[in-house]
């Protein structure tokens, strides 16, 4: 069974190959990276994919699996440049989307910005009042669809060039019928649109998170659905069948076509597989405590790991751009800071490194791609912490001269810097940045960094773990055995998981016949749903794991809390099982329950899950005597942090093994990454490769 | 201790921890009430103050609660039953005369010790839906503060970790809306045992003395960081008035407001003086739990605005000293006992409006054109089948003023206020109620600018069976203001028809109290818009397009007001629009 993983970064694509004893080549682990296309992802990807083979010597038709994180669905969301979304909605509410939860970003401030008003998902023109109206609280029809105005509506939207539309009724959770009505309307007047109504993407009560998360969904979804379909087919004119699979923002993968359906599913996909790969690697040696900061050439992913655990966060707290998005997500935050971030002066005559990036093309100073502006990677070099002939291997040609020059020309002059100290100045200036953003997701969260280990990954993340573990006060770092494809590799260490709910509110202790039977569908017709999407992936029934979870409050509440629901058909006994569960929670979370307050049913959930097989990562042999006089290269210098120039010698990392001692001034040399051991700090070598740095 | 500098890392890592304390108080207490004034829209405060009674942090929730709390320890001091603290003591307190916001907001308090010493106090307050006042809900038109509901000074709860049932069957006995008060109480109180709790694991983990220390080198800093801010504003007396509608009672009586800032060195006064003496109504501002903490906000907005800083200061006591508040006894601001003084909202948000209008002469790229400055307090309320009451508060947005750099949002809590807003589906599942709209006014136009006025939105709400209404709400008459050339914005407006006669349309004055409602009634709110910034004629073409694609300003008043000339297919004709200007300038 051979699989890659294939991860898309701002900067480059990583590949990860992991064979079996069954396929022709024998098992082996094999890497690889590209640079990446950024106008069209999949060129990278096909690349990565056919070298990554020509590598391993396997056949490409050996392929069974392909697990893809990707950043296309959260570029757009950046960058916002997503779909021209039309909206039909209820007549009346023609500016939900504008007001929001009419609640500032901020308390104190006069010049705040407001992202769903000044960057709006559909913007007001395109946002058309329909007349129909839905009645709480049972979904009785008060206004019939106007199914002439929601011809018109269509008509109009086509006119002016509308690709993709979205329902959102008042109450659609209750009554679906308008919108599937209007929807199979739009349908016919725009065939090639993409069509999606609110029940279908989120089908929960509160309508701006409804109709946001919708419009979202609308906004990514023709690029993201085409950028899919597209990779997938070129996948099959290489005569490669594997499987495609995506990694989801709640770290489980999912296929193509829900990922179509869906694509709202996948707005964090490619920084999820660098927590999950994180995760991974860290547990190889036991780490509980981590912090993980994935650097590549245009941004970081940093995200705070607790006693083992990935948070996810609860839908009712997930943002994306400003924008409500109601879906599972792994708690991580994303700063502009990589090796590729360009250093420059600004008007004002500010030293400033980033957010923008030089990405791949052109690329830092020394790539000689035409890139004229002085970025991290170059400031390494200056600073002879990156090896201008080490450069993936060698494979990459870099001219440090490029790099003195545009460092001097841009920054050092204008600053009336010398040469070294503008480059010093960088780097300390993109540690200072990536620690606040660290801070933001710990310290500012209570969490104390001297109980964690900081584990800088991507290629560029190594070479910055010391200074950002000082800057931090983390009390060691960790960089995992290959950290150039960490997020790849984390691609193949997860399950397959599909979520699925539906909205029922009803008073549990007080449910009546009607209420009650149709818990009992909804429960049946959710675990259909995401068994049938767990079959299609090929799995067997005796495989699939599912959870199911009332969410629930007491009636009155507003936020509702999790109860598990027993397997097996609900009864009576079930029922009440779920009610206590409920007061449980409650009580676990607040520490209060309320033991004469109804509990209100608001939503039911089923979660599927498969096992994966999971990537099985080796124990390295033992360090013997001589390994580090063959690992050493060479010596040359290297300028660290105090401005000191020390000779420092270079070793090769995969000729050590377990157990081996490196102290400092030392760099541990690999394809794609270099590892920095300043003066004073010392590296271990752990048992599966882990390479632990502390002072 | 005092001497002992805490080390930077952990200053922050002890500042960190104390945001998400009041963070955590403020989740719990939230997601754990029952009426959505506090869970969907948040009007509530909480944090933790030192046994002086300083702010030591308190939670990101509505600005009229932030900074409220020390005062309603200050008197719940000077009414503590039984004159002192205990551990296990849990005090509630809602009396305006001692400190507090206003009387709805109940404050729960828990003395915190440590290894048997008073260290400080973990508290909240949260808005309550009734606590039997004269009419349900809100209040305007009663003449003492008697008539606004039980009143609550220093009482205890619980007593050494006893519940006082007595008191509990009491306030139960008290209200309209008996359940959903208690079991708000009740999270109240859990929310301030969490903040007890975490504090005292803070306190395990660094010790007292450091614990301490960095606290106060906290609040240093944020009162350093707030007089470098002063320091920069010239020295002076800045003056800017204006006028409020009425008092909920006598109609024609208009009620001016006059804020003098004193700048002098790193301080601040604010001065009321010449502002309306007290009125006959509830419509008054405690001196203490509101009008202070108003002008702390508002130079907190003006100088250290959070998107201009780059790293945020620690929300304490800290931000409130180098401001001091003059108002006269007896006046609108600072009335006397037992006057009434439960509807004292929008005359804090006017207070900030004028106090950013006095300075704008010296800070032109900090202050904003004129906002709603208003709010919209509305209480509907009526009787189930049951015979119990249902009572439902909710409030409305504003708009902004035009900005130097950017338009003045729009539909949005505005100044003092910010709440969310009830999600009009979790409406209509719970209370006989329909919302029949909630959109951007359509018939008026903000105030054009070059940076234009925020739009105010139209809500409207059906009520399904008869009731009460009662609305606080200001500015049908003076109008929010154009600033360097920007136009005036608009005022706002309230109506009441019935649903099955939408034609004849009652206009309602600002502020009205115990309204009764046939079934089918709908209140139409329409917010007030805000003034525009700079010289409309500045603004872009292209920009003032885009505002006539979506339909936030007409063809006409592009042409009259902006000077911009669009053609039949809506593109800009570039060169009659250069001769409108020209012409129109």
């Amino acid at each position: 069974m051979a699989r890659i993983g294939v991860d898309v970064g701002g900067t480059n694509t990583d590949l990860i190959l992991e064979t079996s004893d069954n396929d022709s080549v024998g098992k082996g682990i094999y890497q690889h990276k590209v640079p990446s296309t950024t106008d069209d992802q999949s060129v990278a990807v096909m690349q990565g994919i056919i070298e990554i083979c020509e590598k391993a010597r396997i056949n490409k038709n050996e392929i069974d699996h392909i697990v893809h994180g990707t950043t296309v669905a959260t570029n757009i969301s950046i960058e916002h440049n997503g779909a021209e979304v039309g909206m039909l909605t209820t007549k009346g509410f023609r500016d939900i989307l504008h007001i929001g939860r009419h609640k500032r970003p901020h308390n104190f401030s006069l010049h705040f910005d407001v992202p769903w008003q000044t960057s709006p998902l559909v913007k007001r023109r395109n946002r058309i009042p329909i007349s129909e109206r839905v009645l709480p609280p049972n979904g009785d029809v008060e206004t019939p669809l106007d199914e002439e105005e929601v011809k018109a509506a269509a008509e109009k939207l086509k006119r002016e060039g509308v690709k993709s539309v979205i329902i959102g009724f008042l109450y659609s959770f209750l009554n679906r019928d308008h919108e599937i009505r209007a929807k199979e309307i739009v349908k016919s007047i725009m065939p090639d649109a993409y069509v999606c109504c609110s029940c279908e993407v989120v089908d929960a009560m509160r309508e701006y998170e409804r109709f946001s998360t919708t419009a979202m969904n609308a906004y990514i979804g023709p690029k993201t659905s085409y950028y899919l379909k597209h990779l997938e087919s070129e996948l099959k004119e290489q005569g490669i069948h594997a499987d495609l699979r995506l990694m989801q923002s709640n770290g489980g993968v999912a296929t193509i076509d829900s990922c179509c359906e869906k694509p709202v599913n996948i707005l964090m996909s490619g920084p999820a597989g660098g927590v999950i790969g994180g995760h991974y690697f860290a547990n190889l040696d036991g780490e509980k405590n981590i912090i993980t900061v994935d650097i590549g050439g245009t941004s970081a992913d940093i995200s705070t790991l607790s006693d083992g655990g990935i948070k996810i966060m609860n839908p009712r707290d997930s943002y994306v751009g400003g924008h409500p998005v109601m879906v599972p997500m792994i708690d991580l935050i994303t700063i502009g800071a990589g090796g590729g971030s360009v250093a420059y002066v600004d008007e004002a005559g500010g030293f400033q490194v980033g957010p923008r990036s030089a990405g791949s093309m052109p690329g830092p100073a020394c790539y000689n791609r035409g890139g004229t502006e002085p970025t991290v990677t170059d400031a390494n070099i200056v600073l002879g912490r990156l090896d201008p002939d080490q450069m993936l291997g060698g494979d990459l040609q870099v001219d440090p001269a490029l790099s003195i020059e545009a460092i001097r020309e841009k920054v050092a002059e204008p600053l009336g810097l010398s040469v070294k100290d503008a480059a010093l100045g960088i780097i300390k200036i993109i540690n200072n940045n990536m620690a606040l953003a660290i801070r933001s997701n710990s310290v500012a969260k209570g969490v104390d960094p001297r109980d964690y280990v900081l584990m800088p990954f991507g290629g560029a993340g190594p070479v910055h773990g010391p200074a950002l573990a000082e800057e931090m006060n983390a009390k060691a770092v960790l960089c995992p055995p290959a950290p150039g494809i960490t997020s790849a590799a984390g691609l193949l260490t997860t399950n397959l998981q599909y979520e699925a709910t539906r909205s029922l509110l009803c008073d549990l202790d007080t449910i009546s016949k009607n209420d009650f039977e149709k818990a009992i569908v909804y429960v049946n017709e959710l675990e259909e749903e995401v068994t049938g999407k767990l079959r299609d992936d090929g799995v067997d029934d005796a495989h699939i794991n599912l959870i199911r979870l009332a969410e629930c409050r007491y009636h009155g509440q507003g936020f509702e809390l999790r109860a598990d629901v027993p397997a097996g058909e609900l009864d009576q006994d079930k029922l009440a099982t779920v009610i206590e569960n409920f007061h449980r929670t409650h009580e676990a979370d607040y520490g209060y329950r309320f033991n004469d307050a109804a509990v209100e049913l608001v939503t039911l959930r089923v979660i599927g899950t498969s096992e994966s097989k999971k990537l099985t990562w080796d124990t390295l042999k033992e360090a013997s005597v001589d390994d580090l006089k063959e690992a050493l290269m060479y010596e040359r210098k290297t300028t660290f942090d105090d401005g000191e120039e020390l000779l420092t010698p270079r070793y090769n990392r995969s000729l050590l093994g377990a157990g081996q001692v490196i102290e400092g001034p030392a760099m541990l040399m690999q394809h794609d990454s270099t590892s920095l051991v300043p003066p004073g700090w010392v590296a271990k070598i752990s048992a599966h490769g882990n390479l632990i740095i502390s002072k | 201790m005092k001497n002992n500098t805490v080390d930077p890392i952990t200053l922050q890592v002890i500042s960190g921890a104390l945001d998400t304390i009041a963070e955590e108080m403020g989740h719990v207490l939230y997601r754990m009430s029952f009426s959505s004034i506090i869970r969907e829209s948040q009007d509530l405060g909480a944090g933790l103050f030192d046994a002086n009674y300083q702010t030591i942090c308190e939670s990101e929730s509505t600005p009229m609660h932030i900074g409220s709390i020390p005062a309603y320890l200050r008197g719940a001091e000077q009414t503590l039953q039984d004159g002192e603290w205990h551990e296990g003591d849990v005090i509630v307190h809602n009396h305006p005369y001692y400190g507090s916001s206003h009387t709805p907001d109940l404050a729960i308090i828990i003395p915190i010790f440590y290894q048997g010493e008073l260290v400080g106090f973990s508290g909240n307050t949260a808005h309550h839906i009734d606590i039997g006042a004269a009419t349900p809900g809100l209040i305007i038109d009663v003449g003492d503060v008697y008539a606004e509901g039980m009143l609550f000074a220093g009482l205890k709860l619980y007593e050494k970790g006893v519940r006082n049932e007595g008191l509990a069957k009491m306030i139960t006995a008290n209200s309209r809306a008996s359940n959903q008060l208690m079991r708000d109480i009740e999270a109240q109180v859990a929310s301030a045992k969490l903040g007890v709790k975490r504090f005292k694991e803070l306190i395990d983990r660094y010790g007292k003395g450091v614990t301490f220390s960095a606290i106060e080198q906290l609040i240093n800093y944020s009162e350093k960081m707030l007089r470098q801010r002063i320091q920069e504003v010239p020295d002076g007396e800045y003056r800017a008035e204006g006028f409020l509608d009425d008092d909920g009672r006598n109609r024609e009586n208009r009620l001016p407001v006059v804020v003098t800032v004193k700048v002098e060195g790193d301080s601040v006064v604010v001065d009321l003086t010449g502002s309306a003496p007290q009125t006959p109504t509830a419509y008054n501002v405690p001196f203490e739990g509101s009008c202070k903490v108003a002008a702390y906000a508002a130079f907190r907005k003006l100088l250290l605005d959070a998107c201009s800083l780059e790293v945020p200061i620690p929300s304490n006591e800290g931000s409130f000293k180098p401001i001091s508040v003059v108002a006269p006894k007896g006046s609108i601001f600072n009335p006397n006992f037992p006057a009434a003084a439960e509807a004292r909202f929008t005359q804090c948000n006017r207070m900030i409006d004028l106090i950013i209008k006095a300075l704008s002469p010296v800070l032109p790229d900090k202050v904003i054109a004129g906002s709603s400055a208003s709010i919209s307090f509305a209480s509907y309320a009526g009787m189930k089948e049951d015979g119990d009451y249902w009572v439902f508060l909710e409030v409305n947005e504003g708009a902004y003023g035009g900005r130097p750099k950017s338009d003045g949002p729009d539909s949005i809590d505005n100044l003092m206020a910010n709440t969310r807003n009830n999600p009009i589906e979790d409406l209509g599942m719970h209370l006989p109620m329909i919302c029949d709209r909630y959109e951007l006014r359509d018939d008026v136009m903000p105030g054009a600018g070059k940076h234009r006025g925020g739009i105010g939105v139209v809500k409207s709400q059906r009520v399904l069976t008869p009731g009460f209404i009662t609305h606080e709400s200001e500015r049908h008459y003076d109008v929010p203001w154009g600033a360097f050339g920007g136009k005036d914005g608009a005022v706002g407006k309230t109506e009441i028809y019935n649903y099955s006669d939408s034609k004849s349309i009652k206009e309602m004055p600002s502020k009205f109290s115990g309204y009764v409602t046939k079934a089918g009634d709908v209140m139409a709110y329409y917010s007030p818009c805000g003034g525009g910034f700079g010289d409309p004629l500045e603004r872009s073409a292209e920009k003032v397009r885009e505002d006539v694609l979506d339909d936030f300003c007409t063809v006409e008043h592009a042409y009259e007001v902006y000077g911009v000339v669009l053609d039949a297919d809506l593109r800009v004709d570039v060169g009659a629009t250069e001769k409108r200007r020209q012409a129109a300038s």
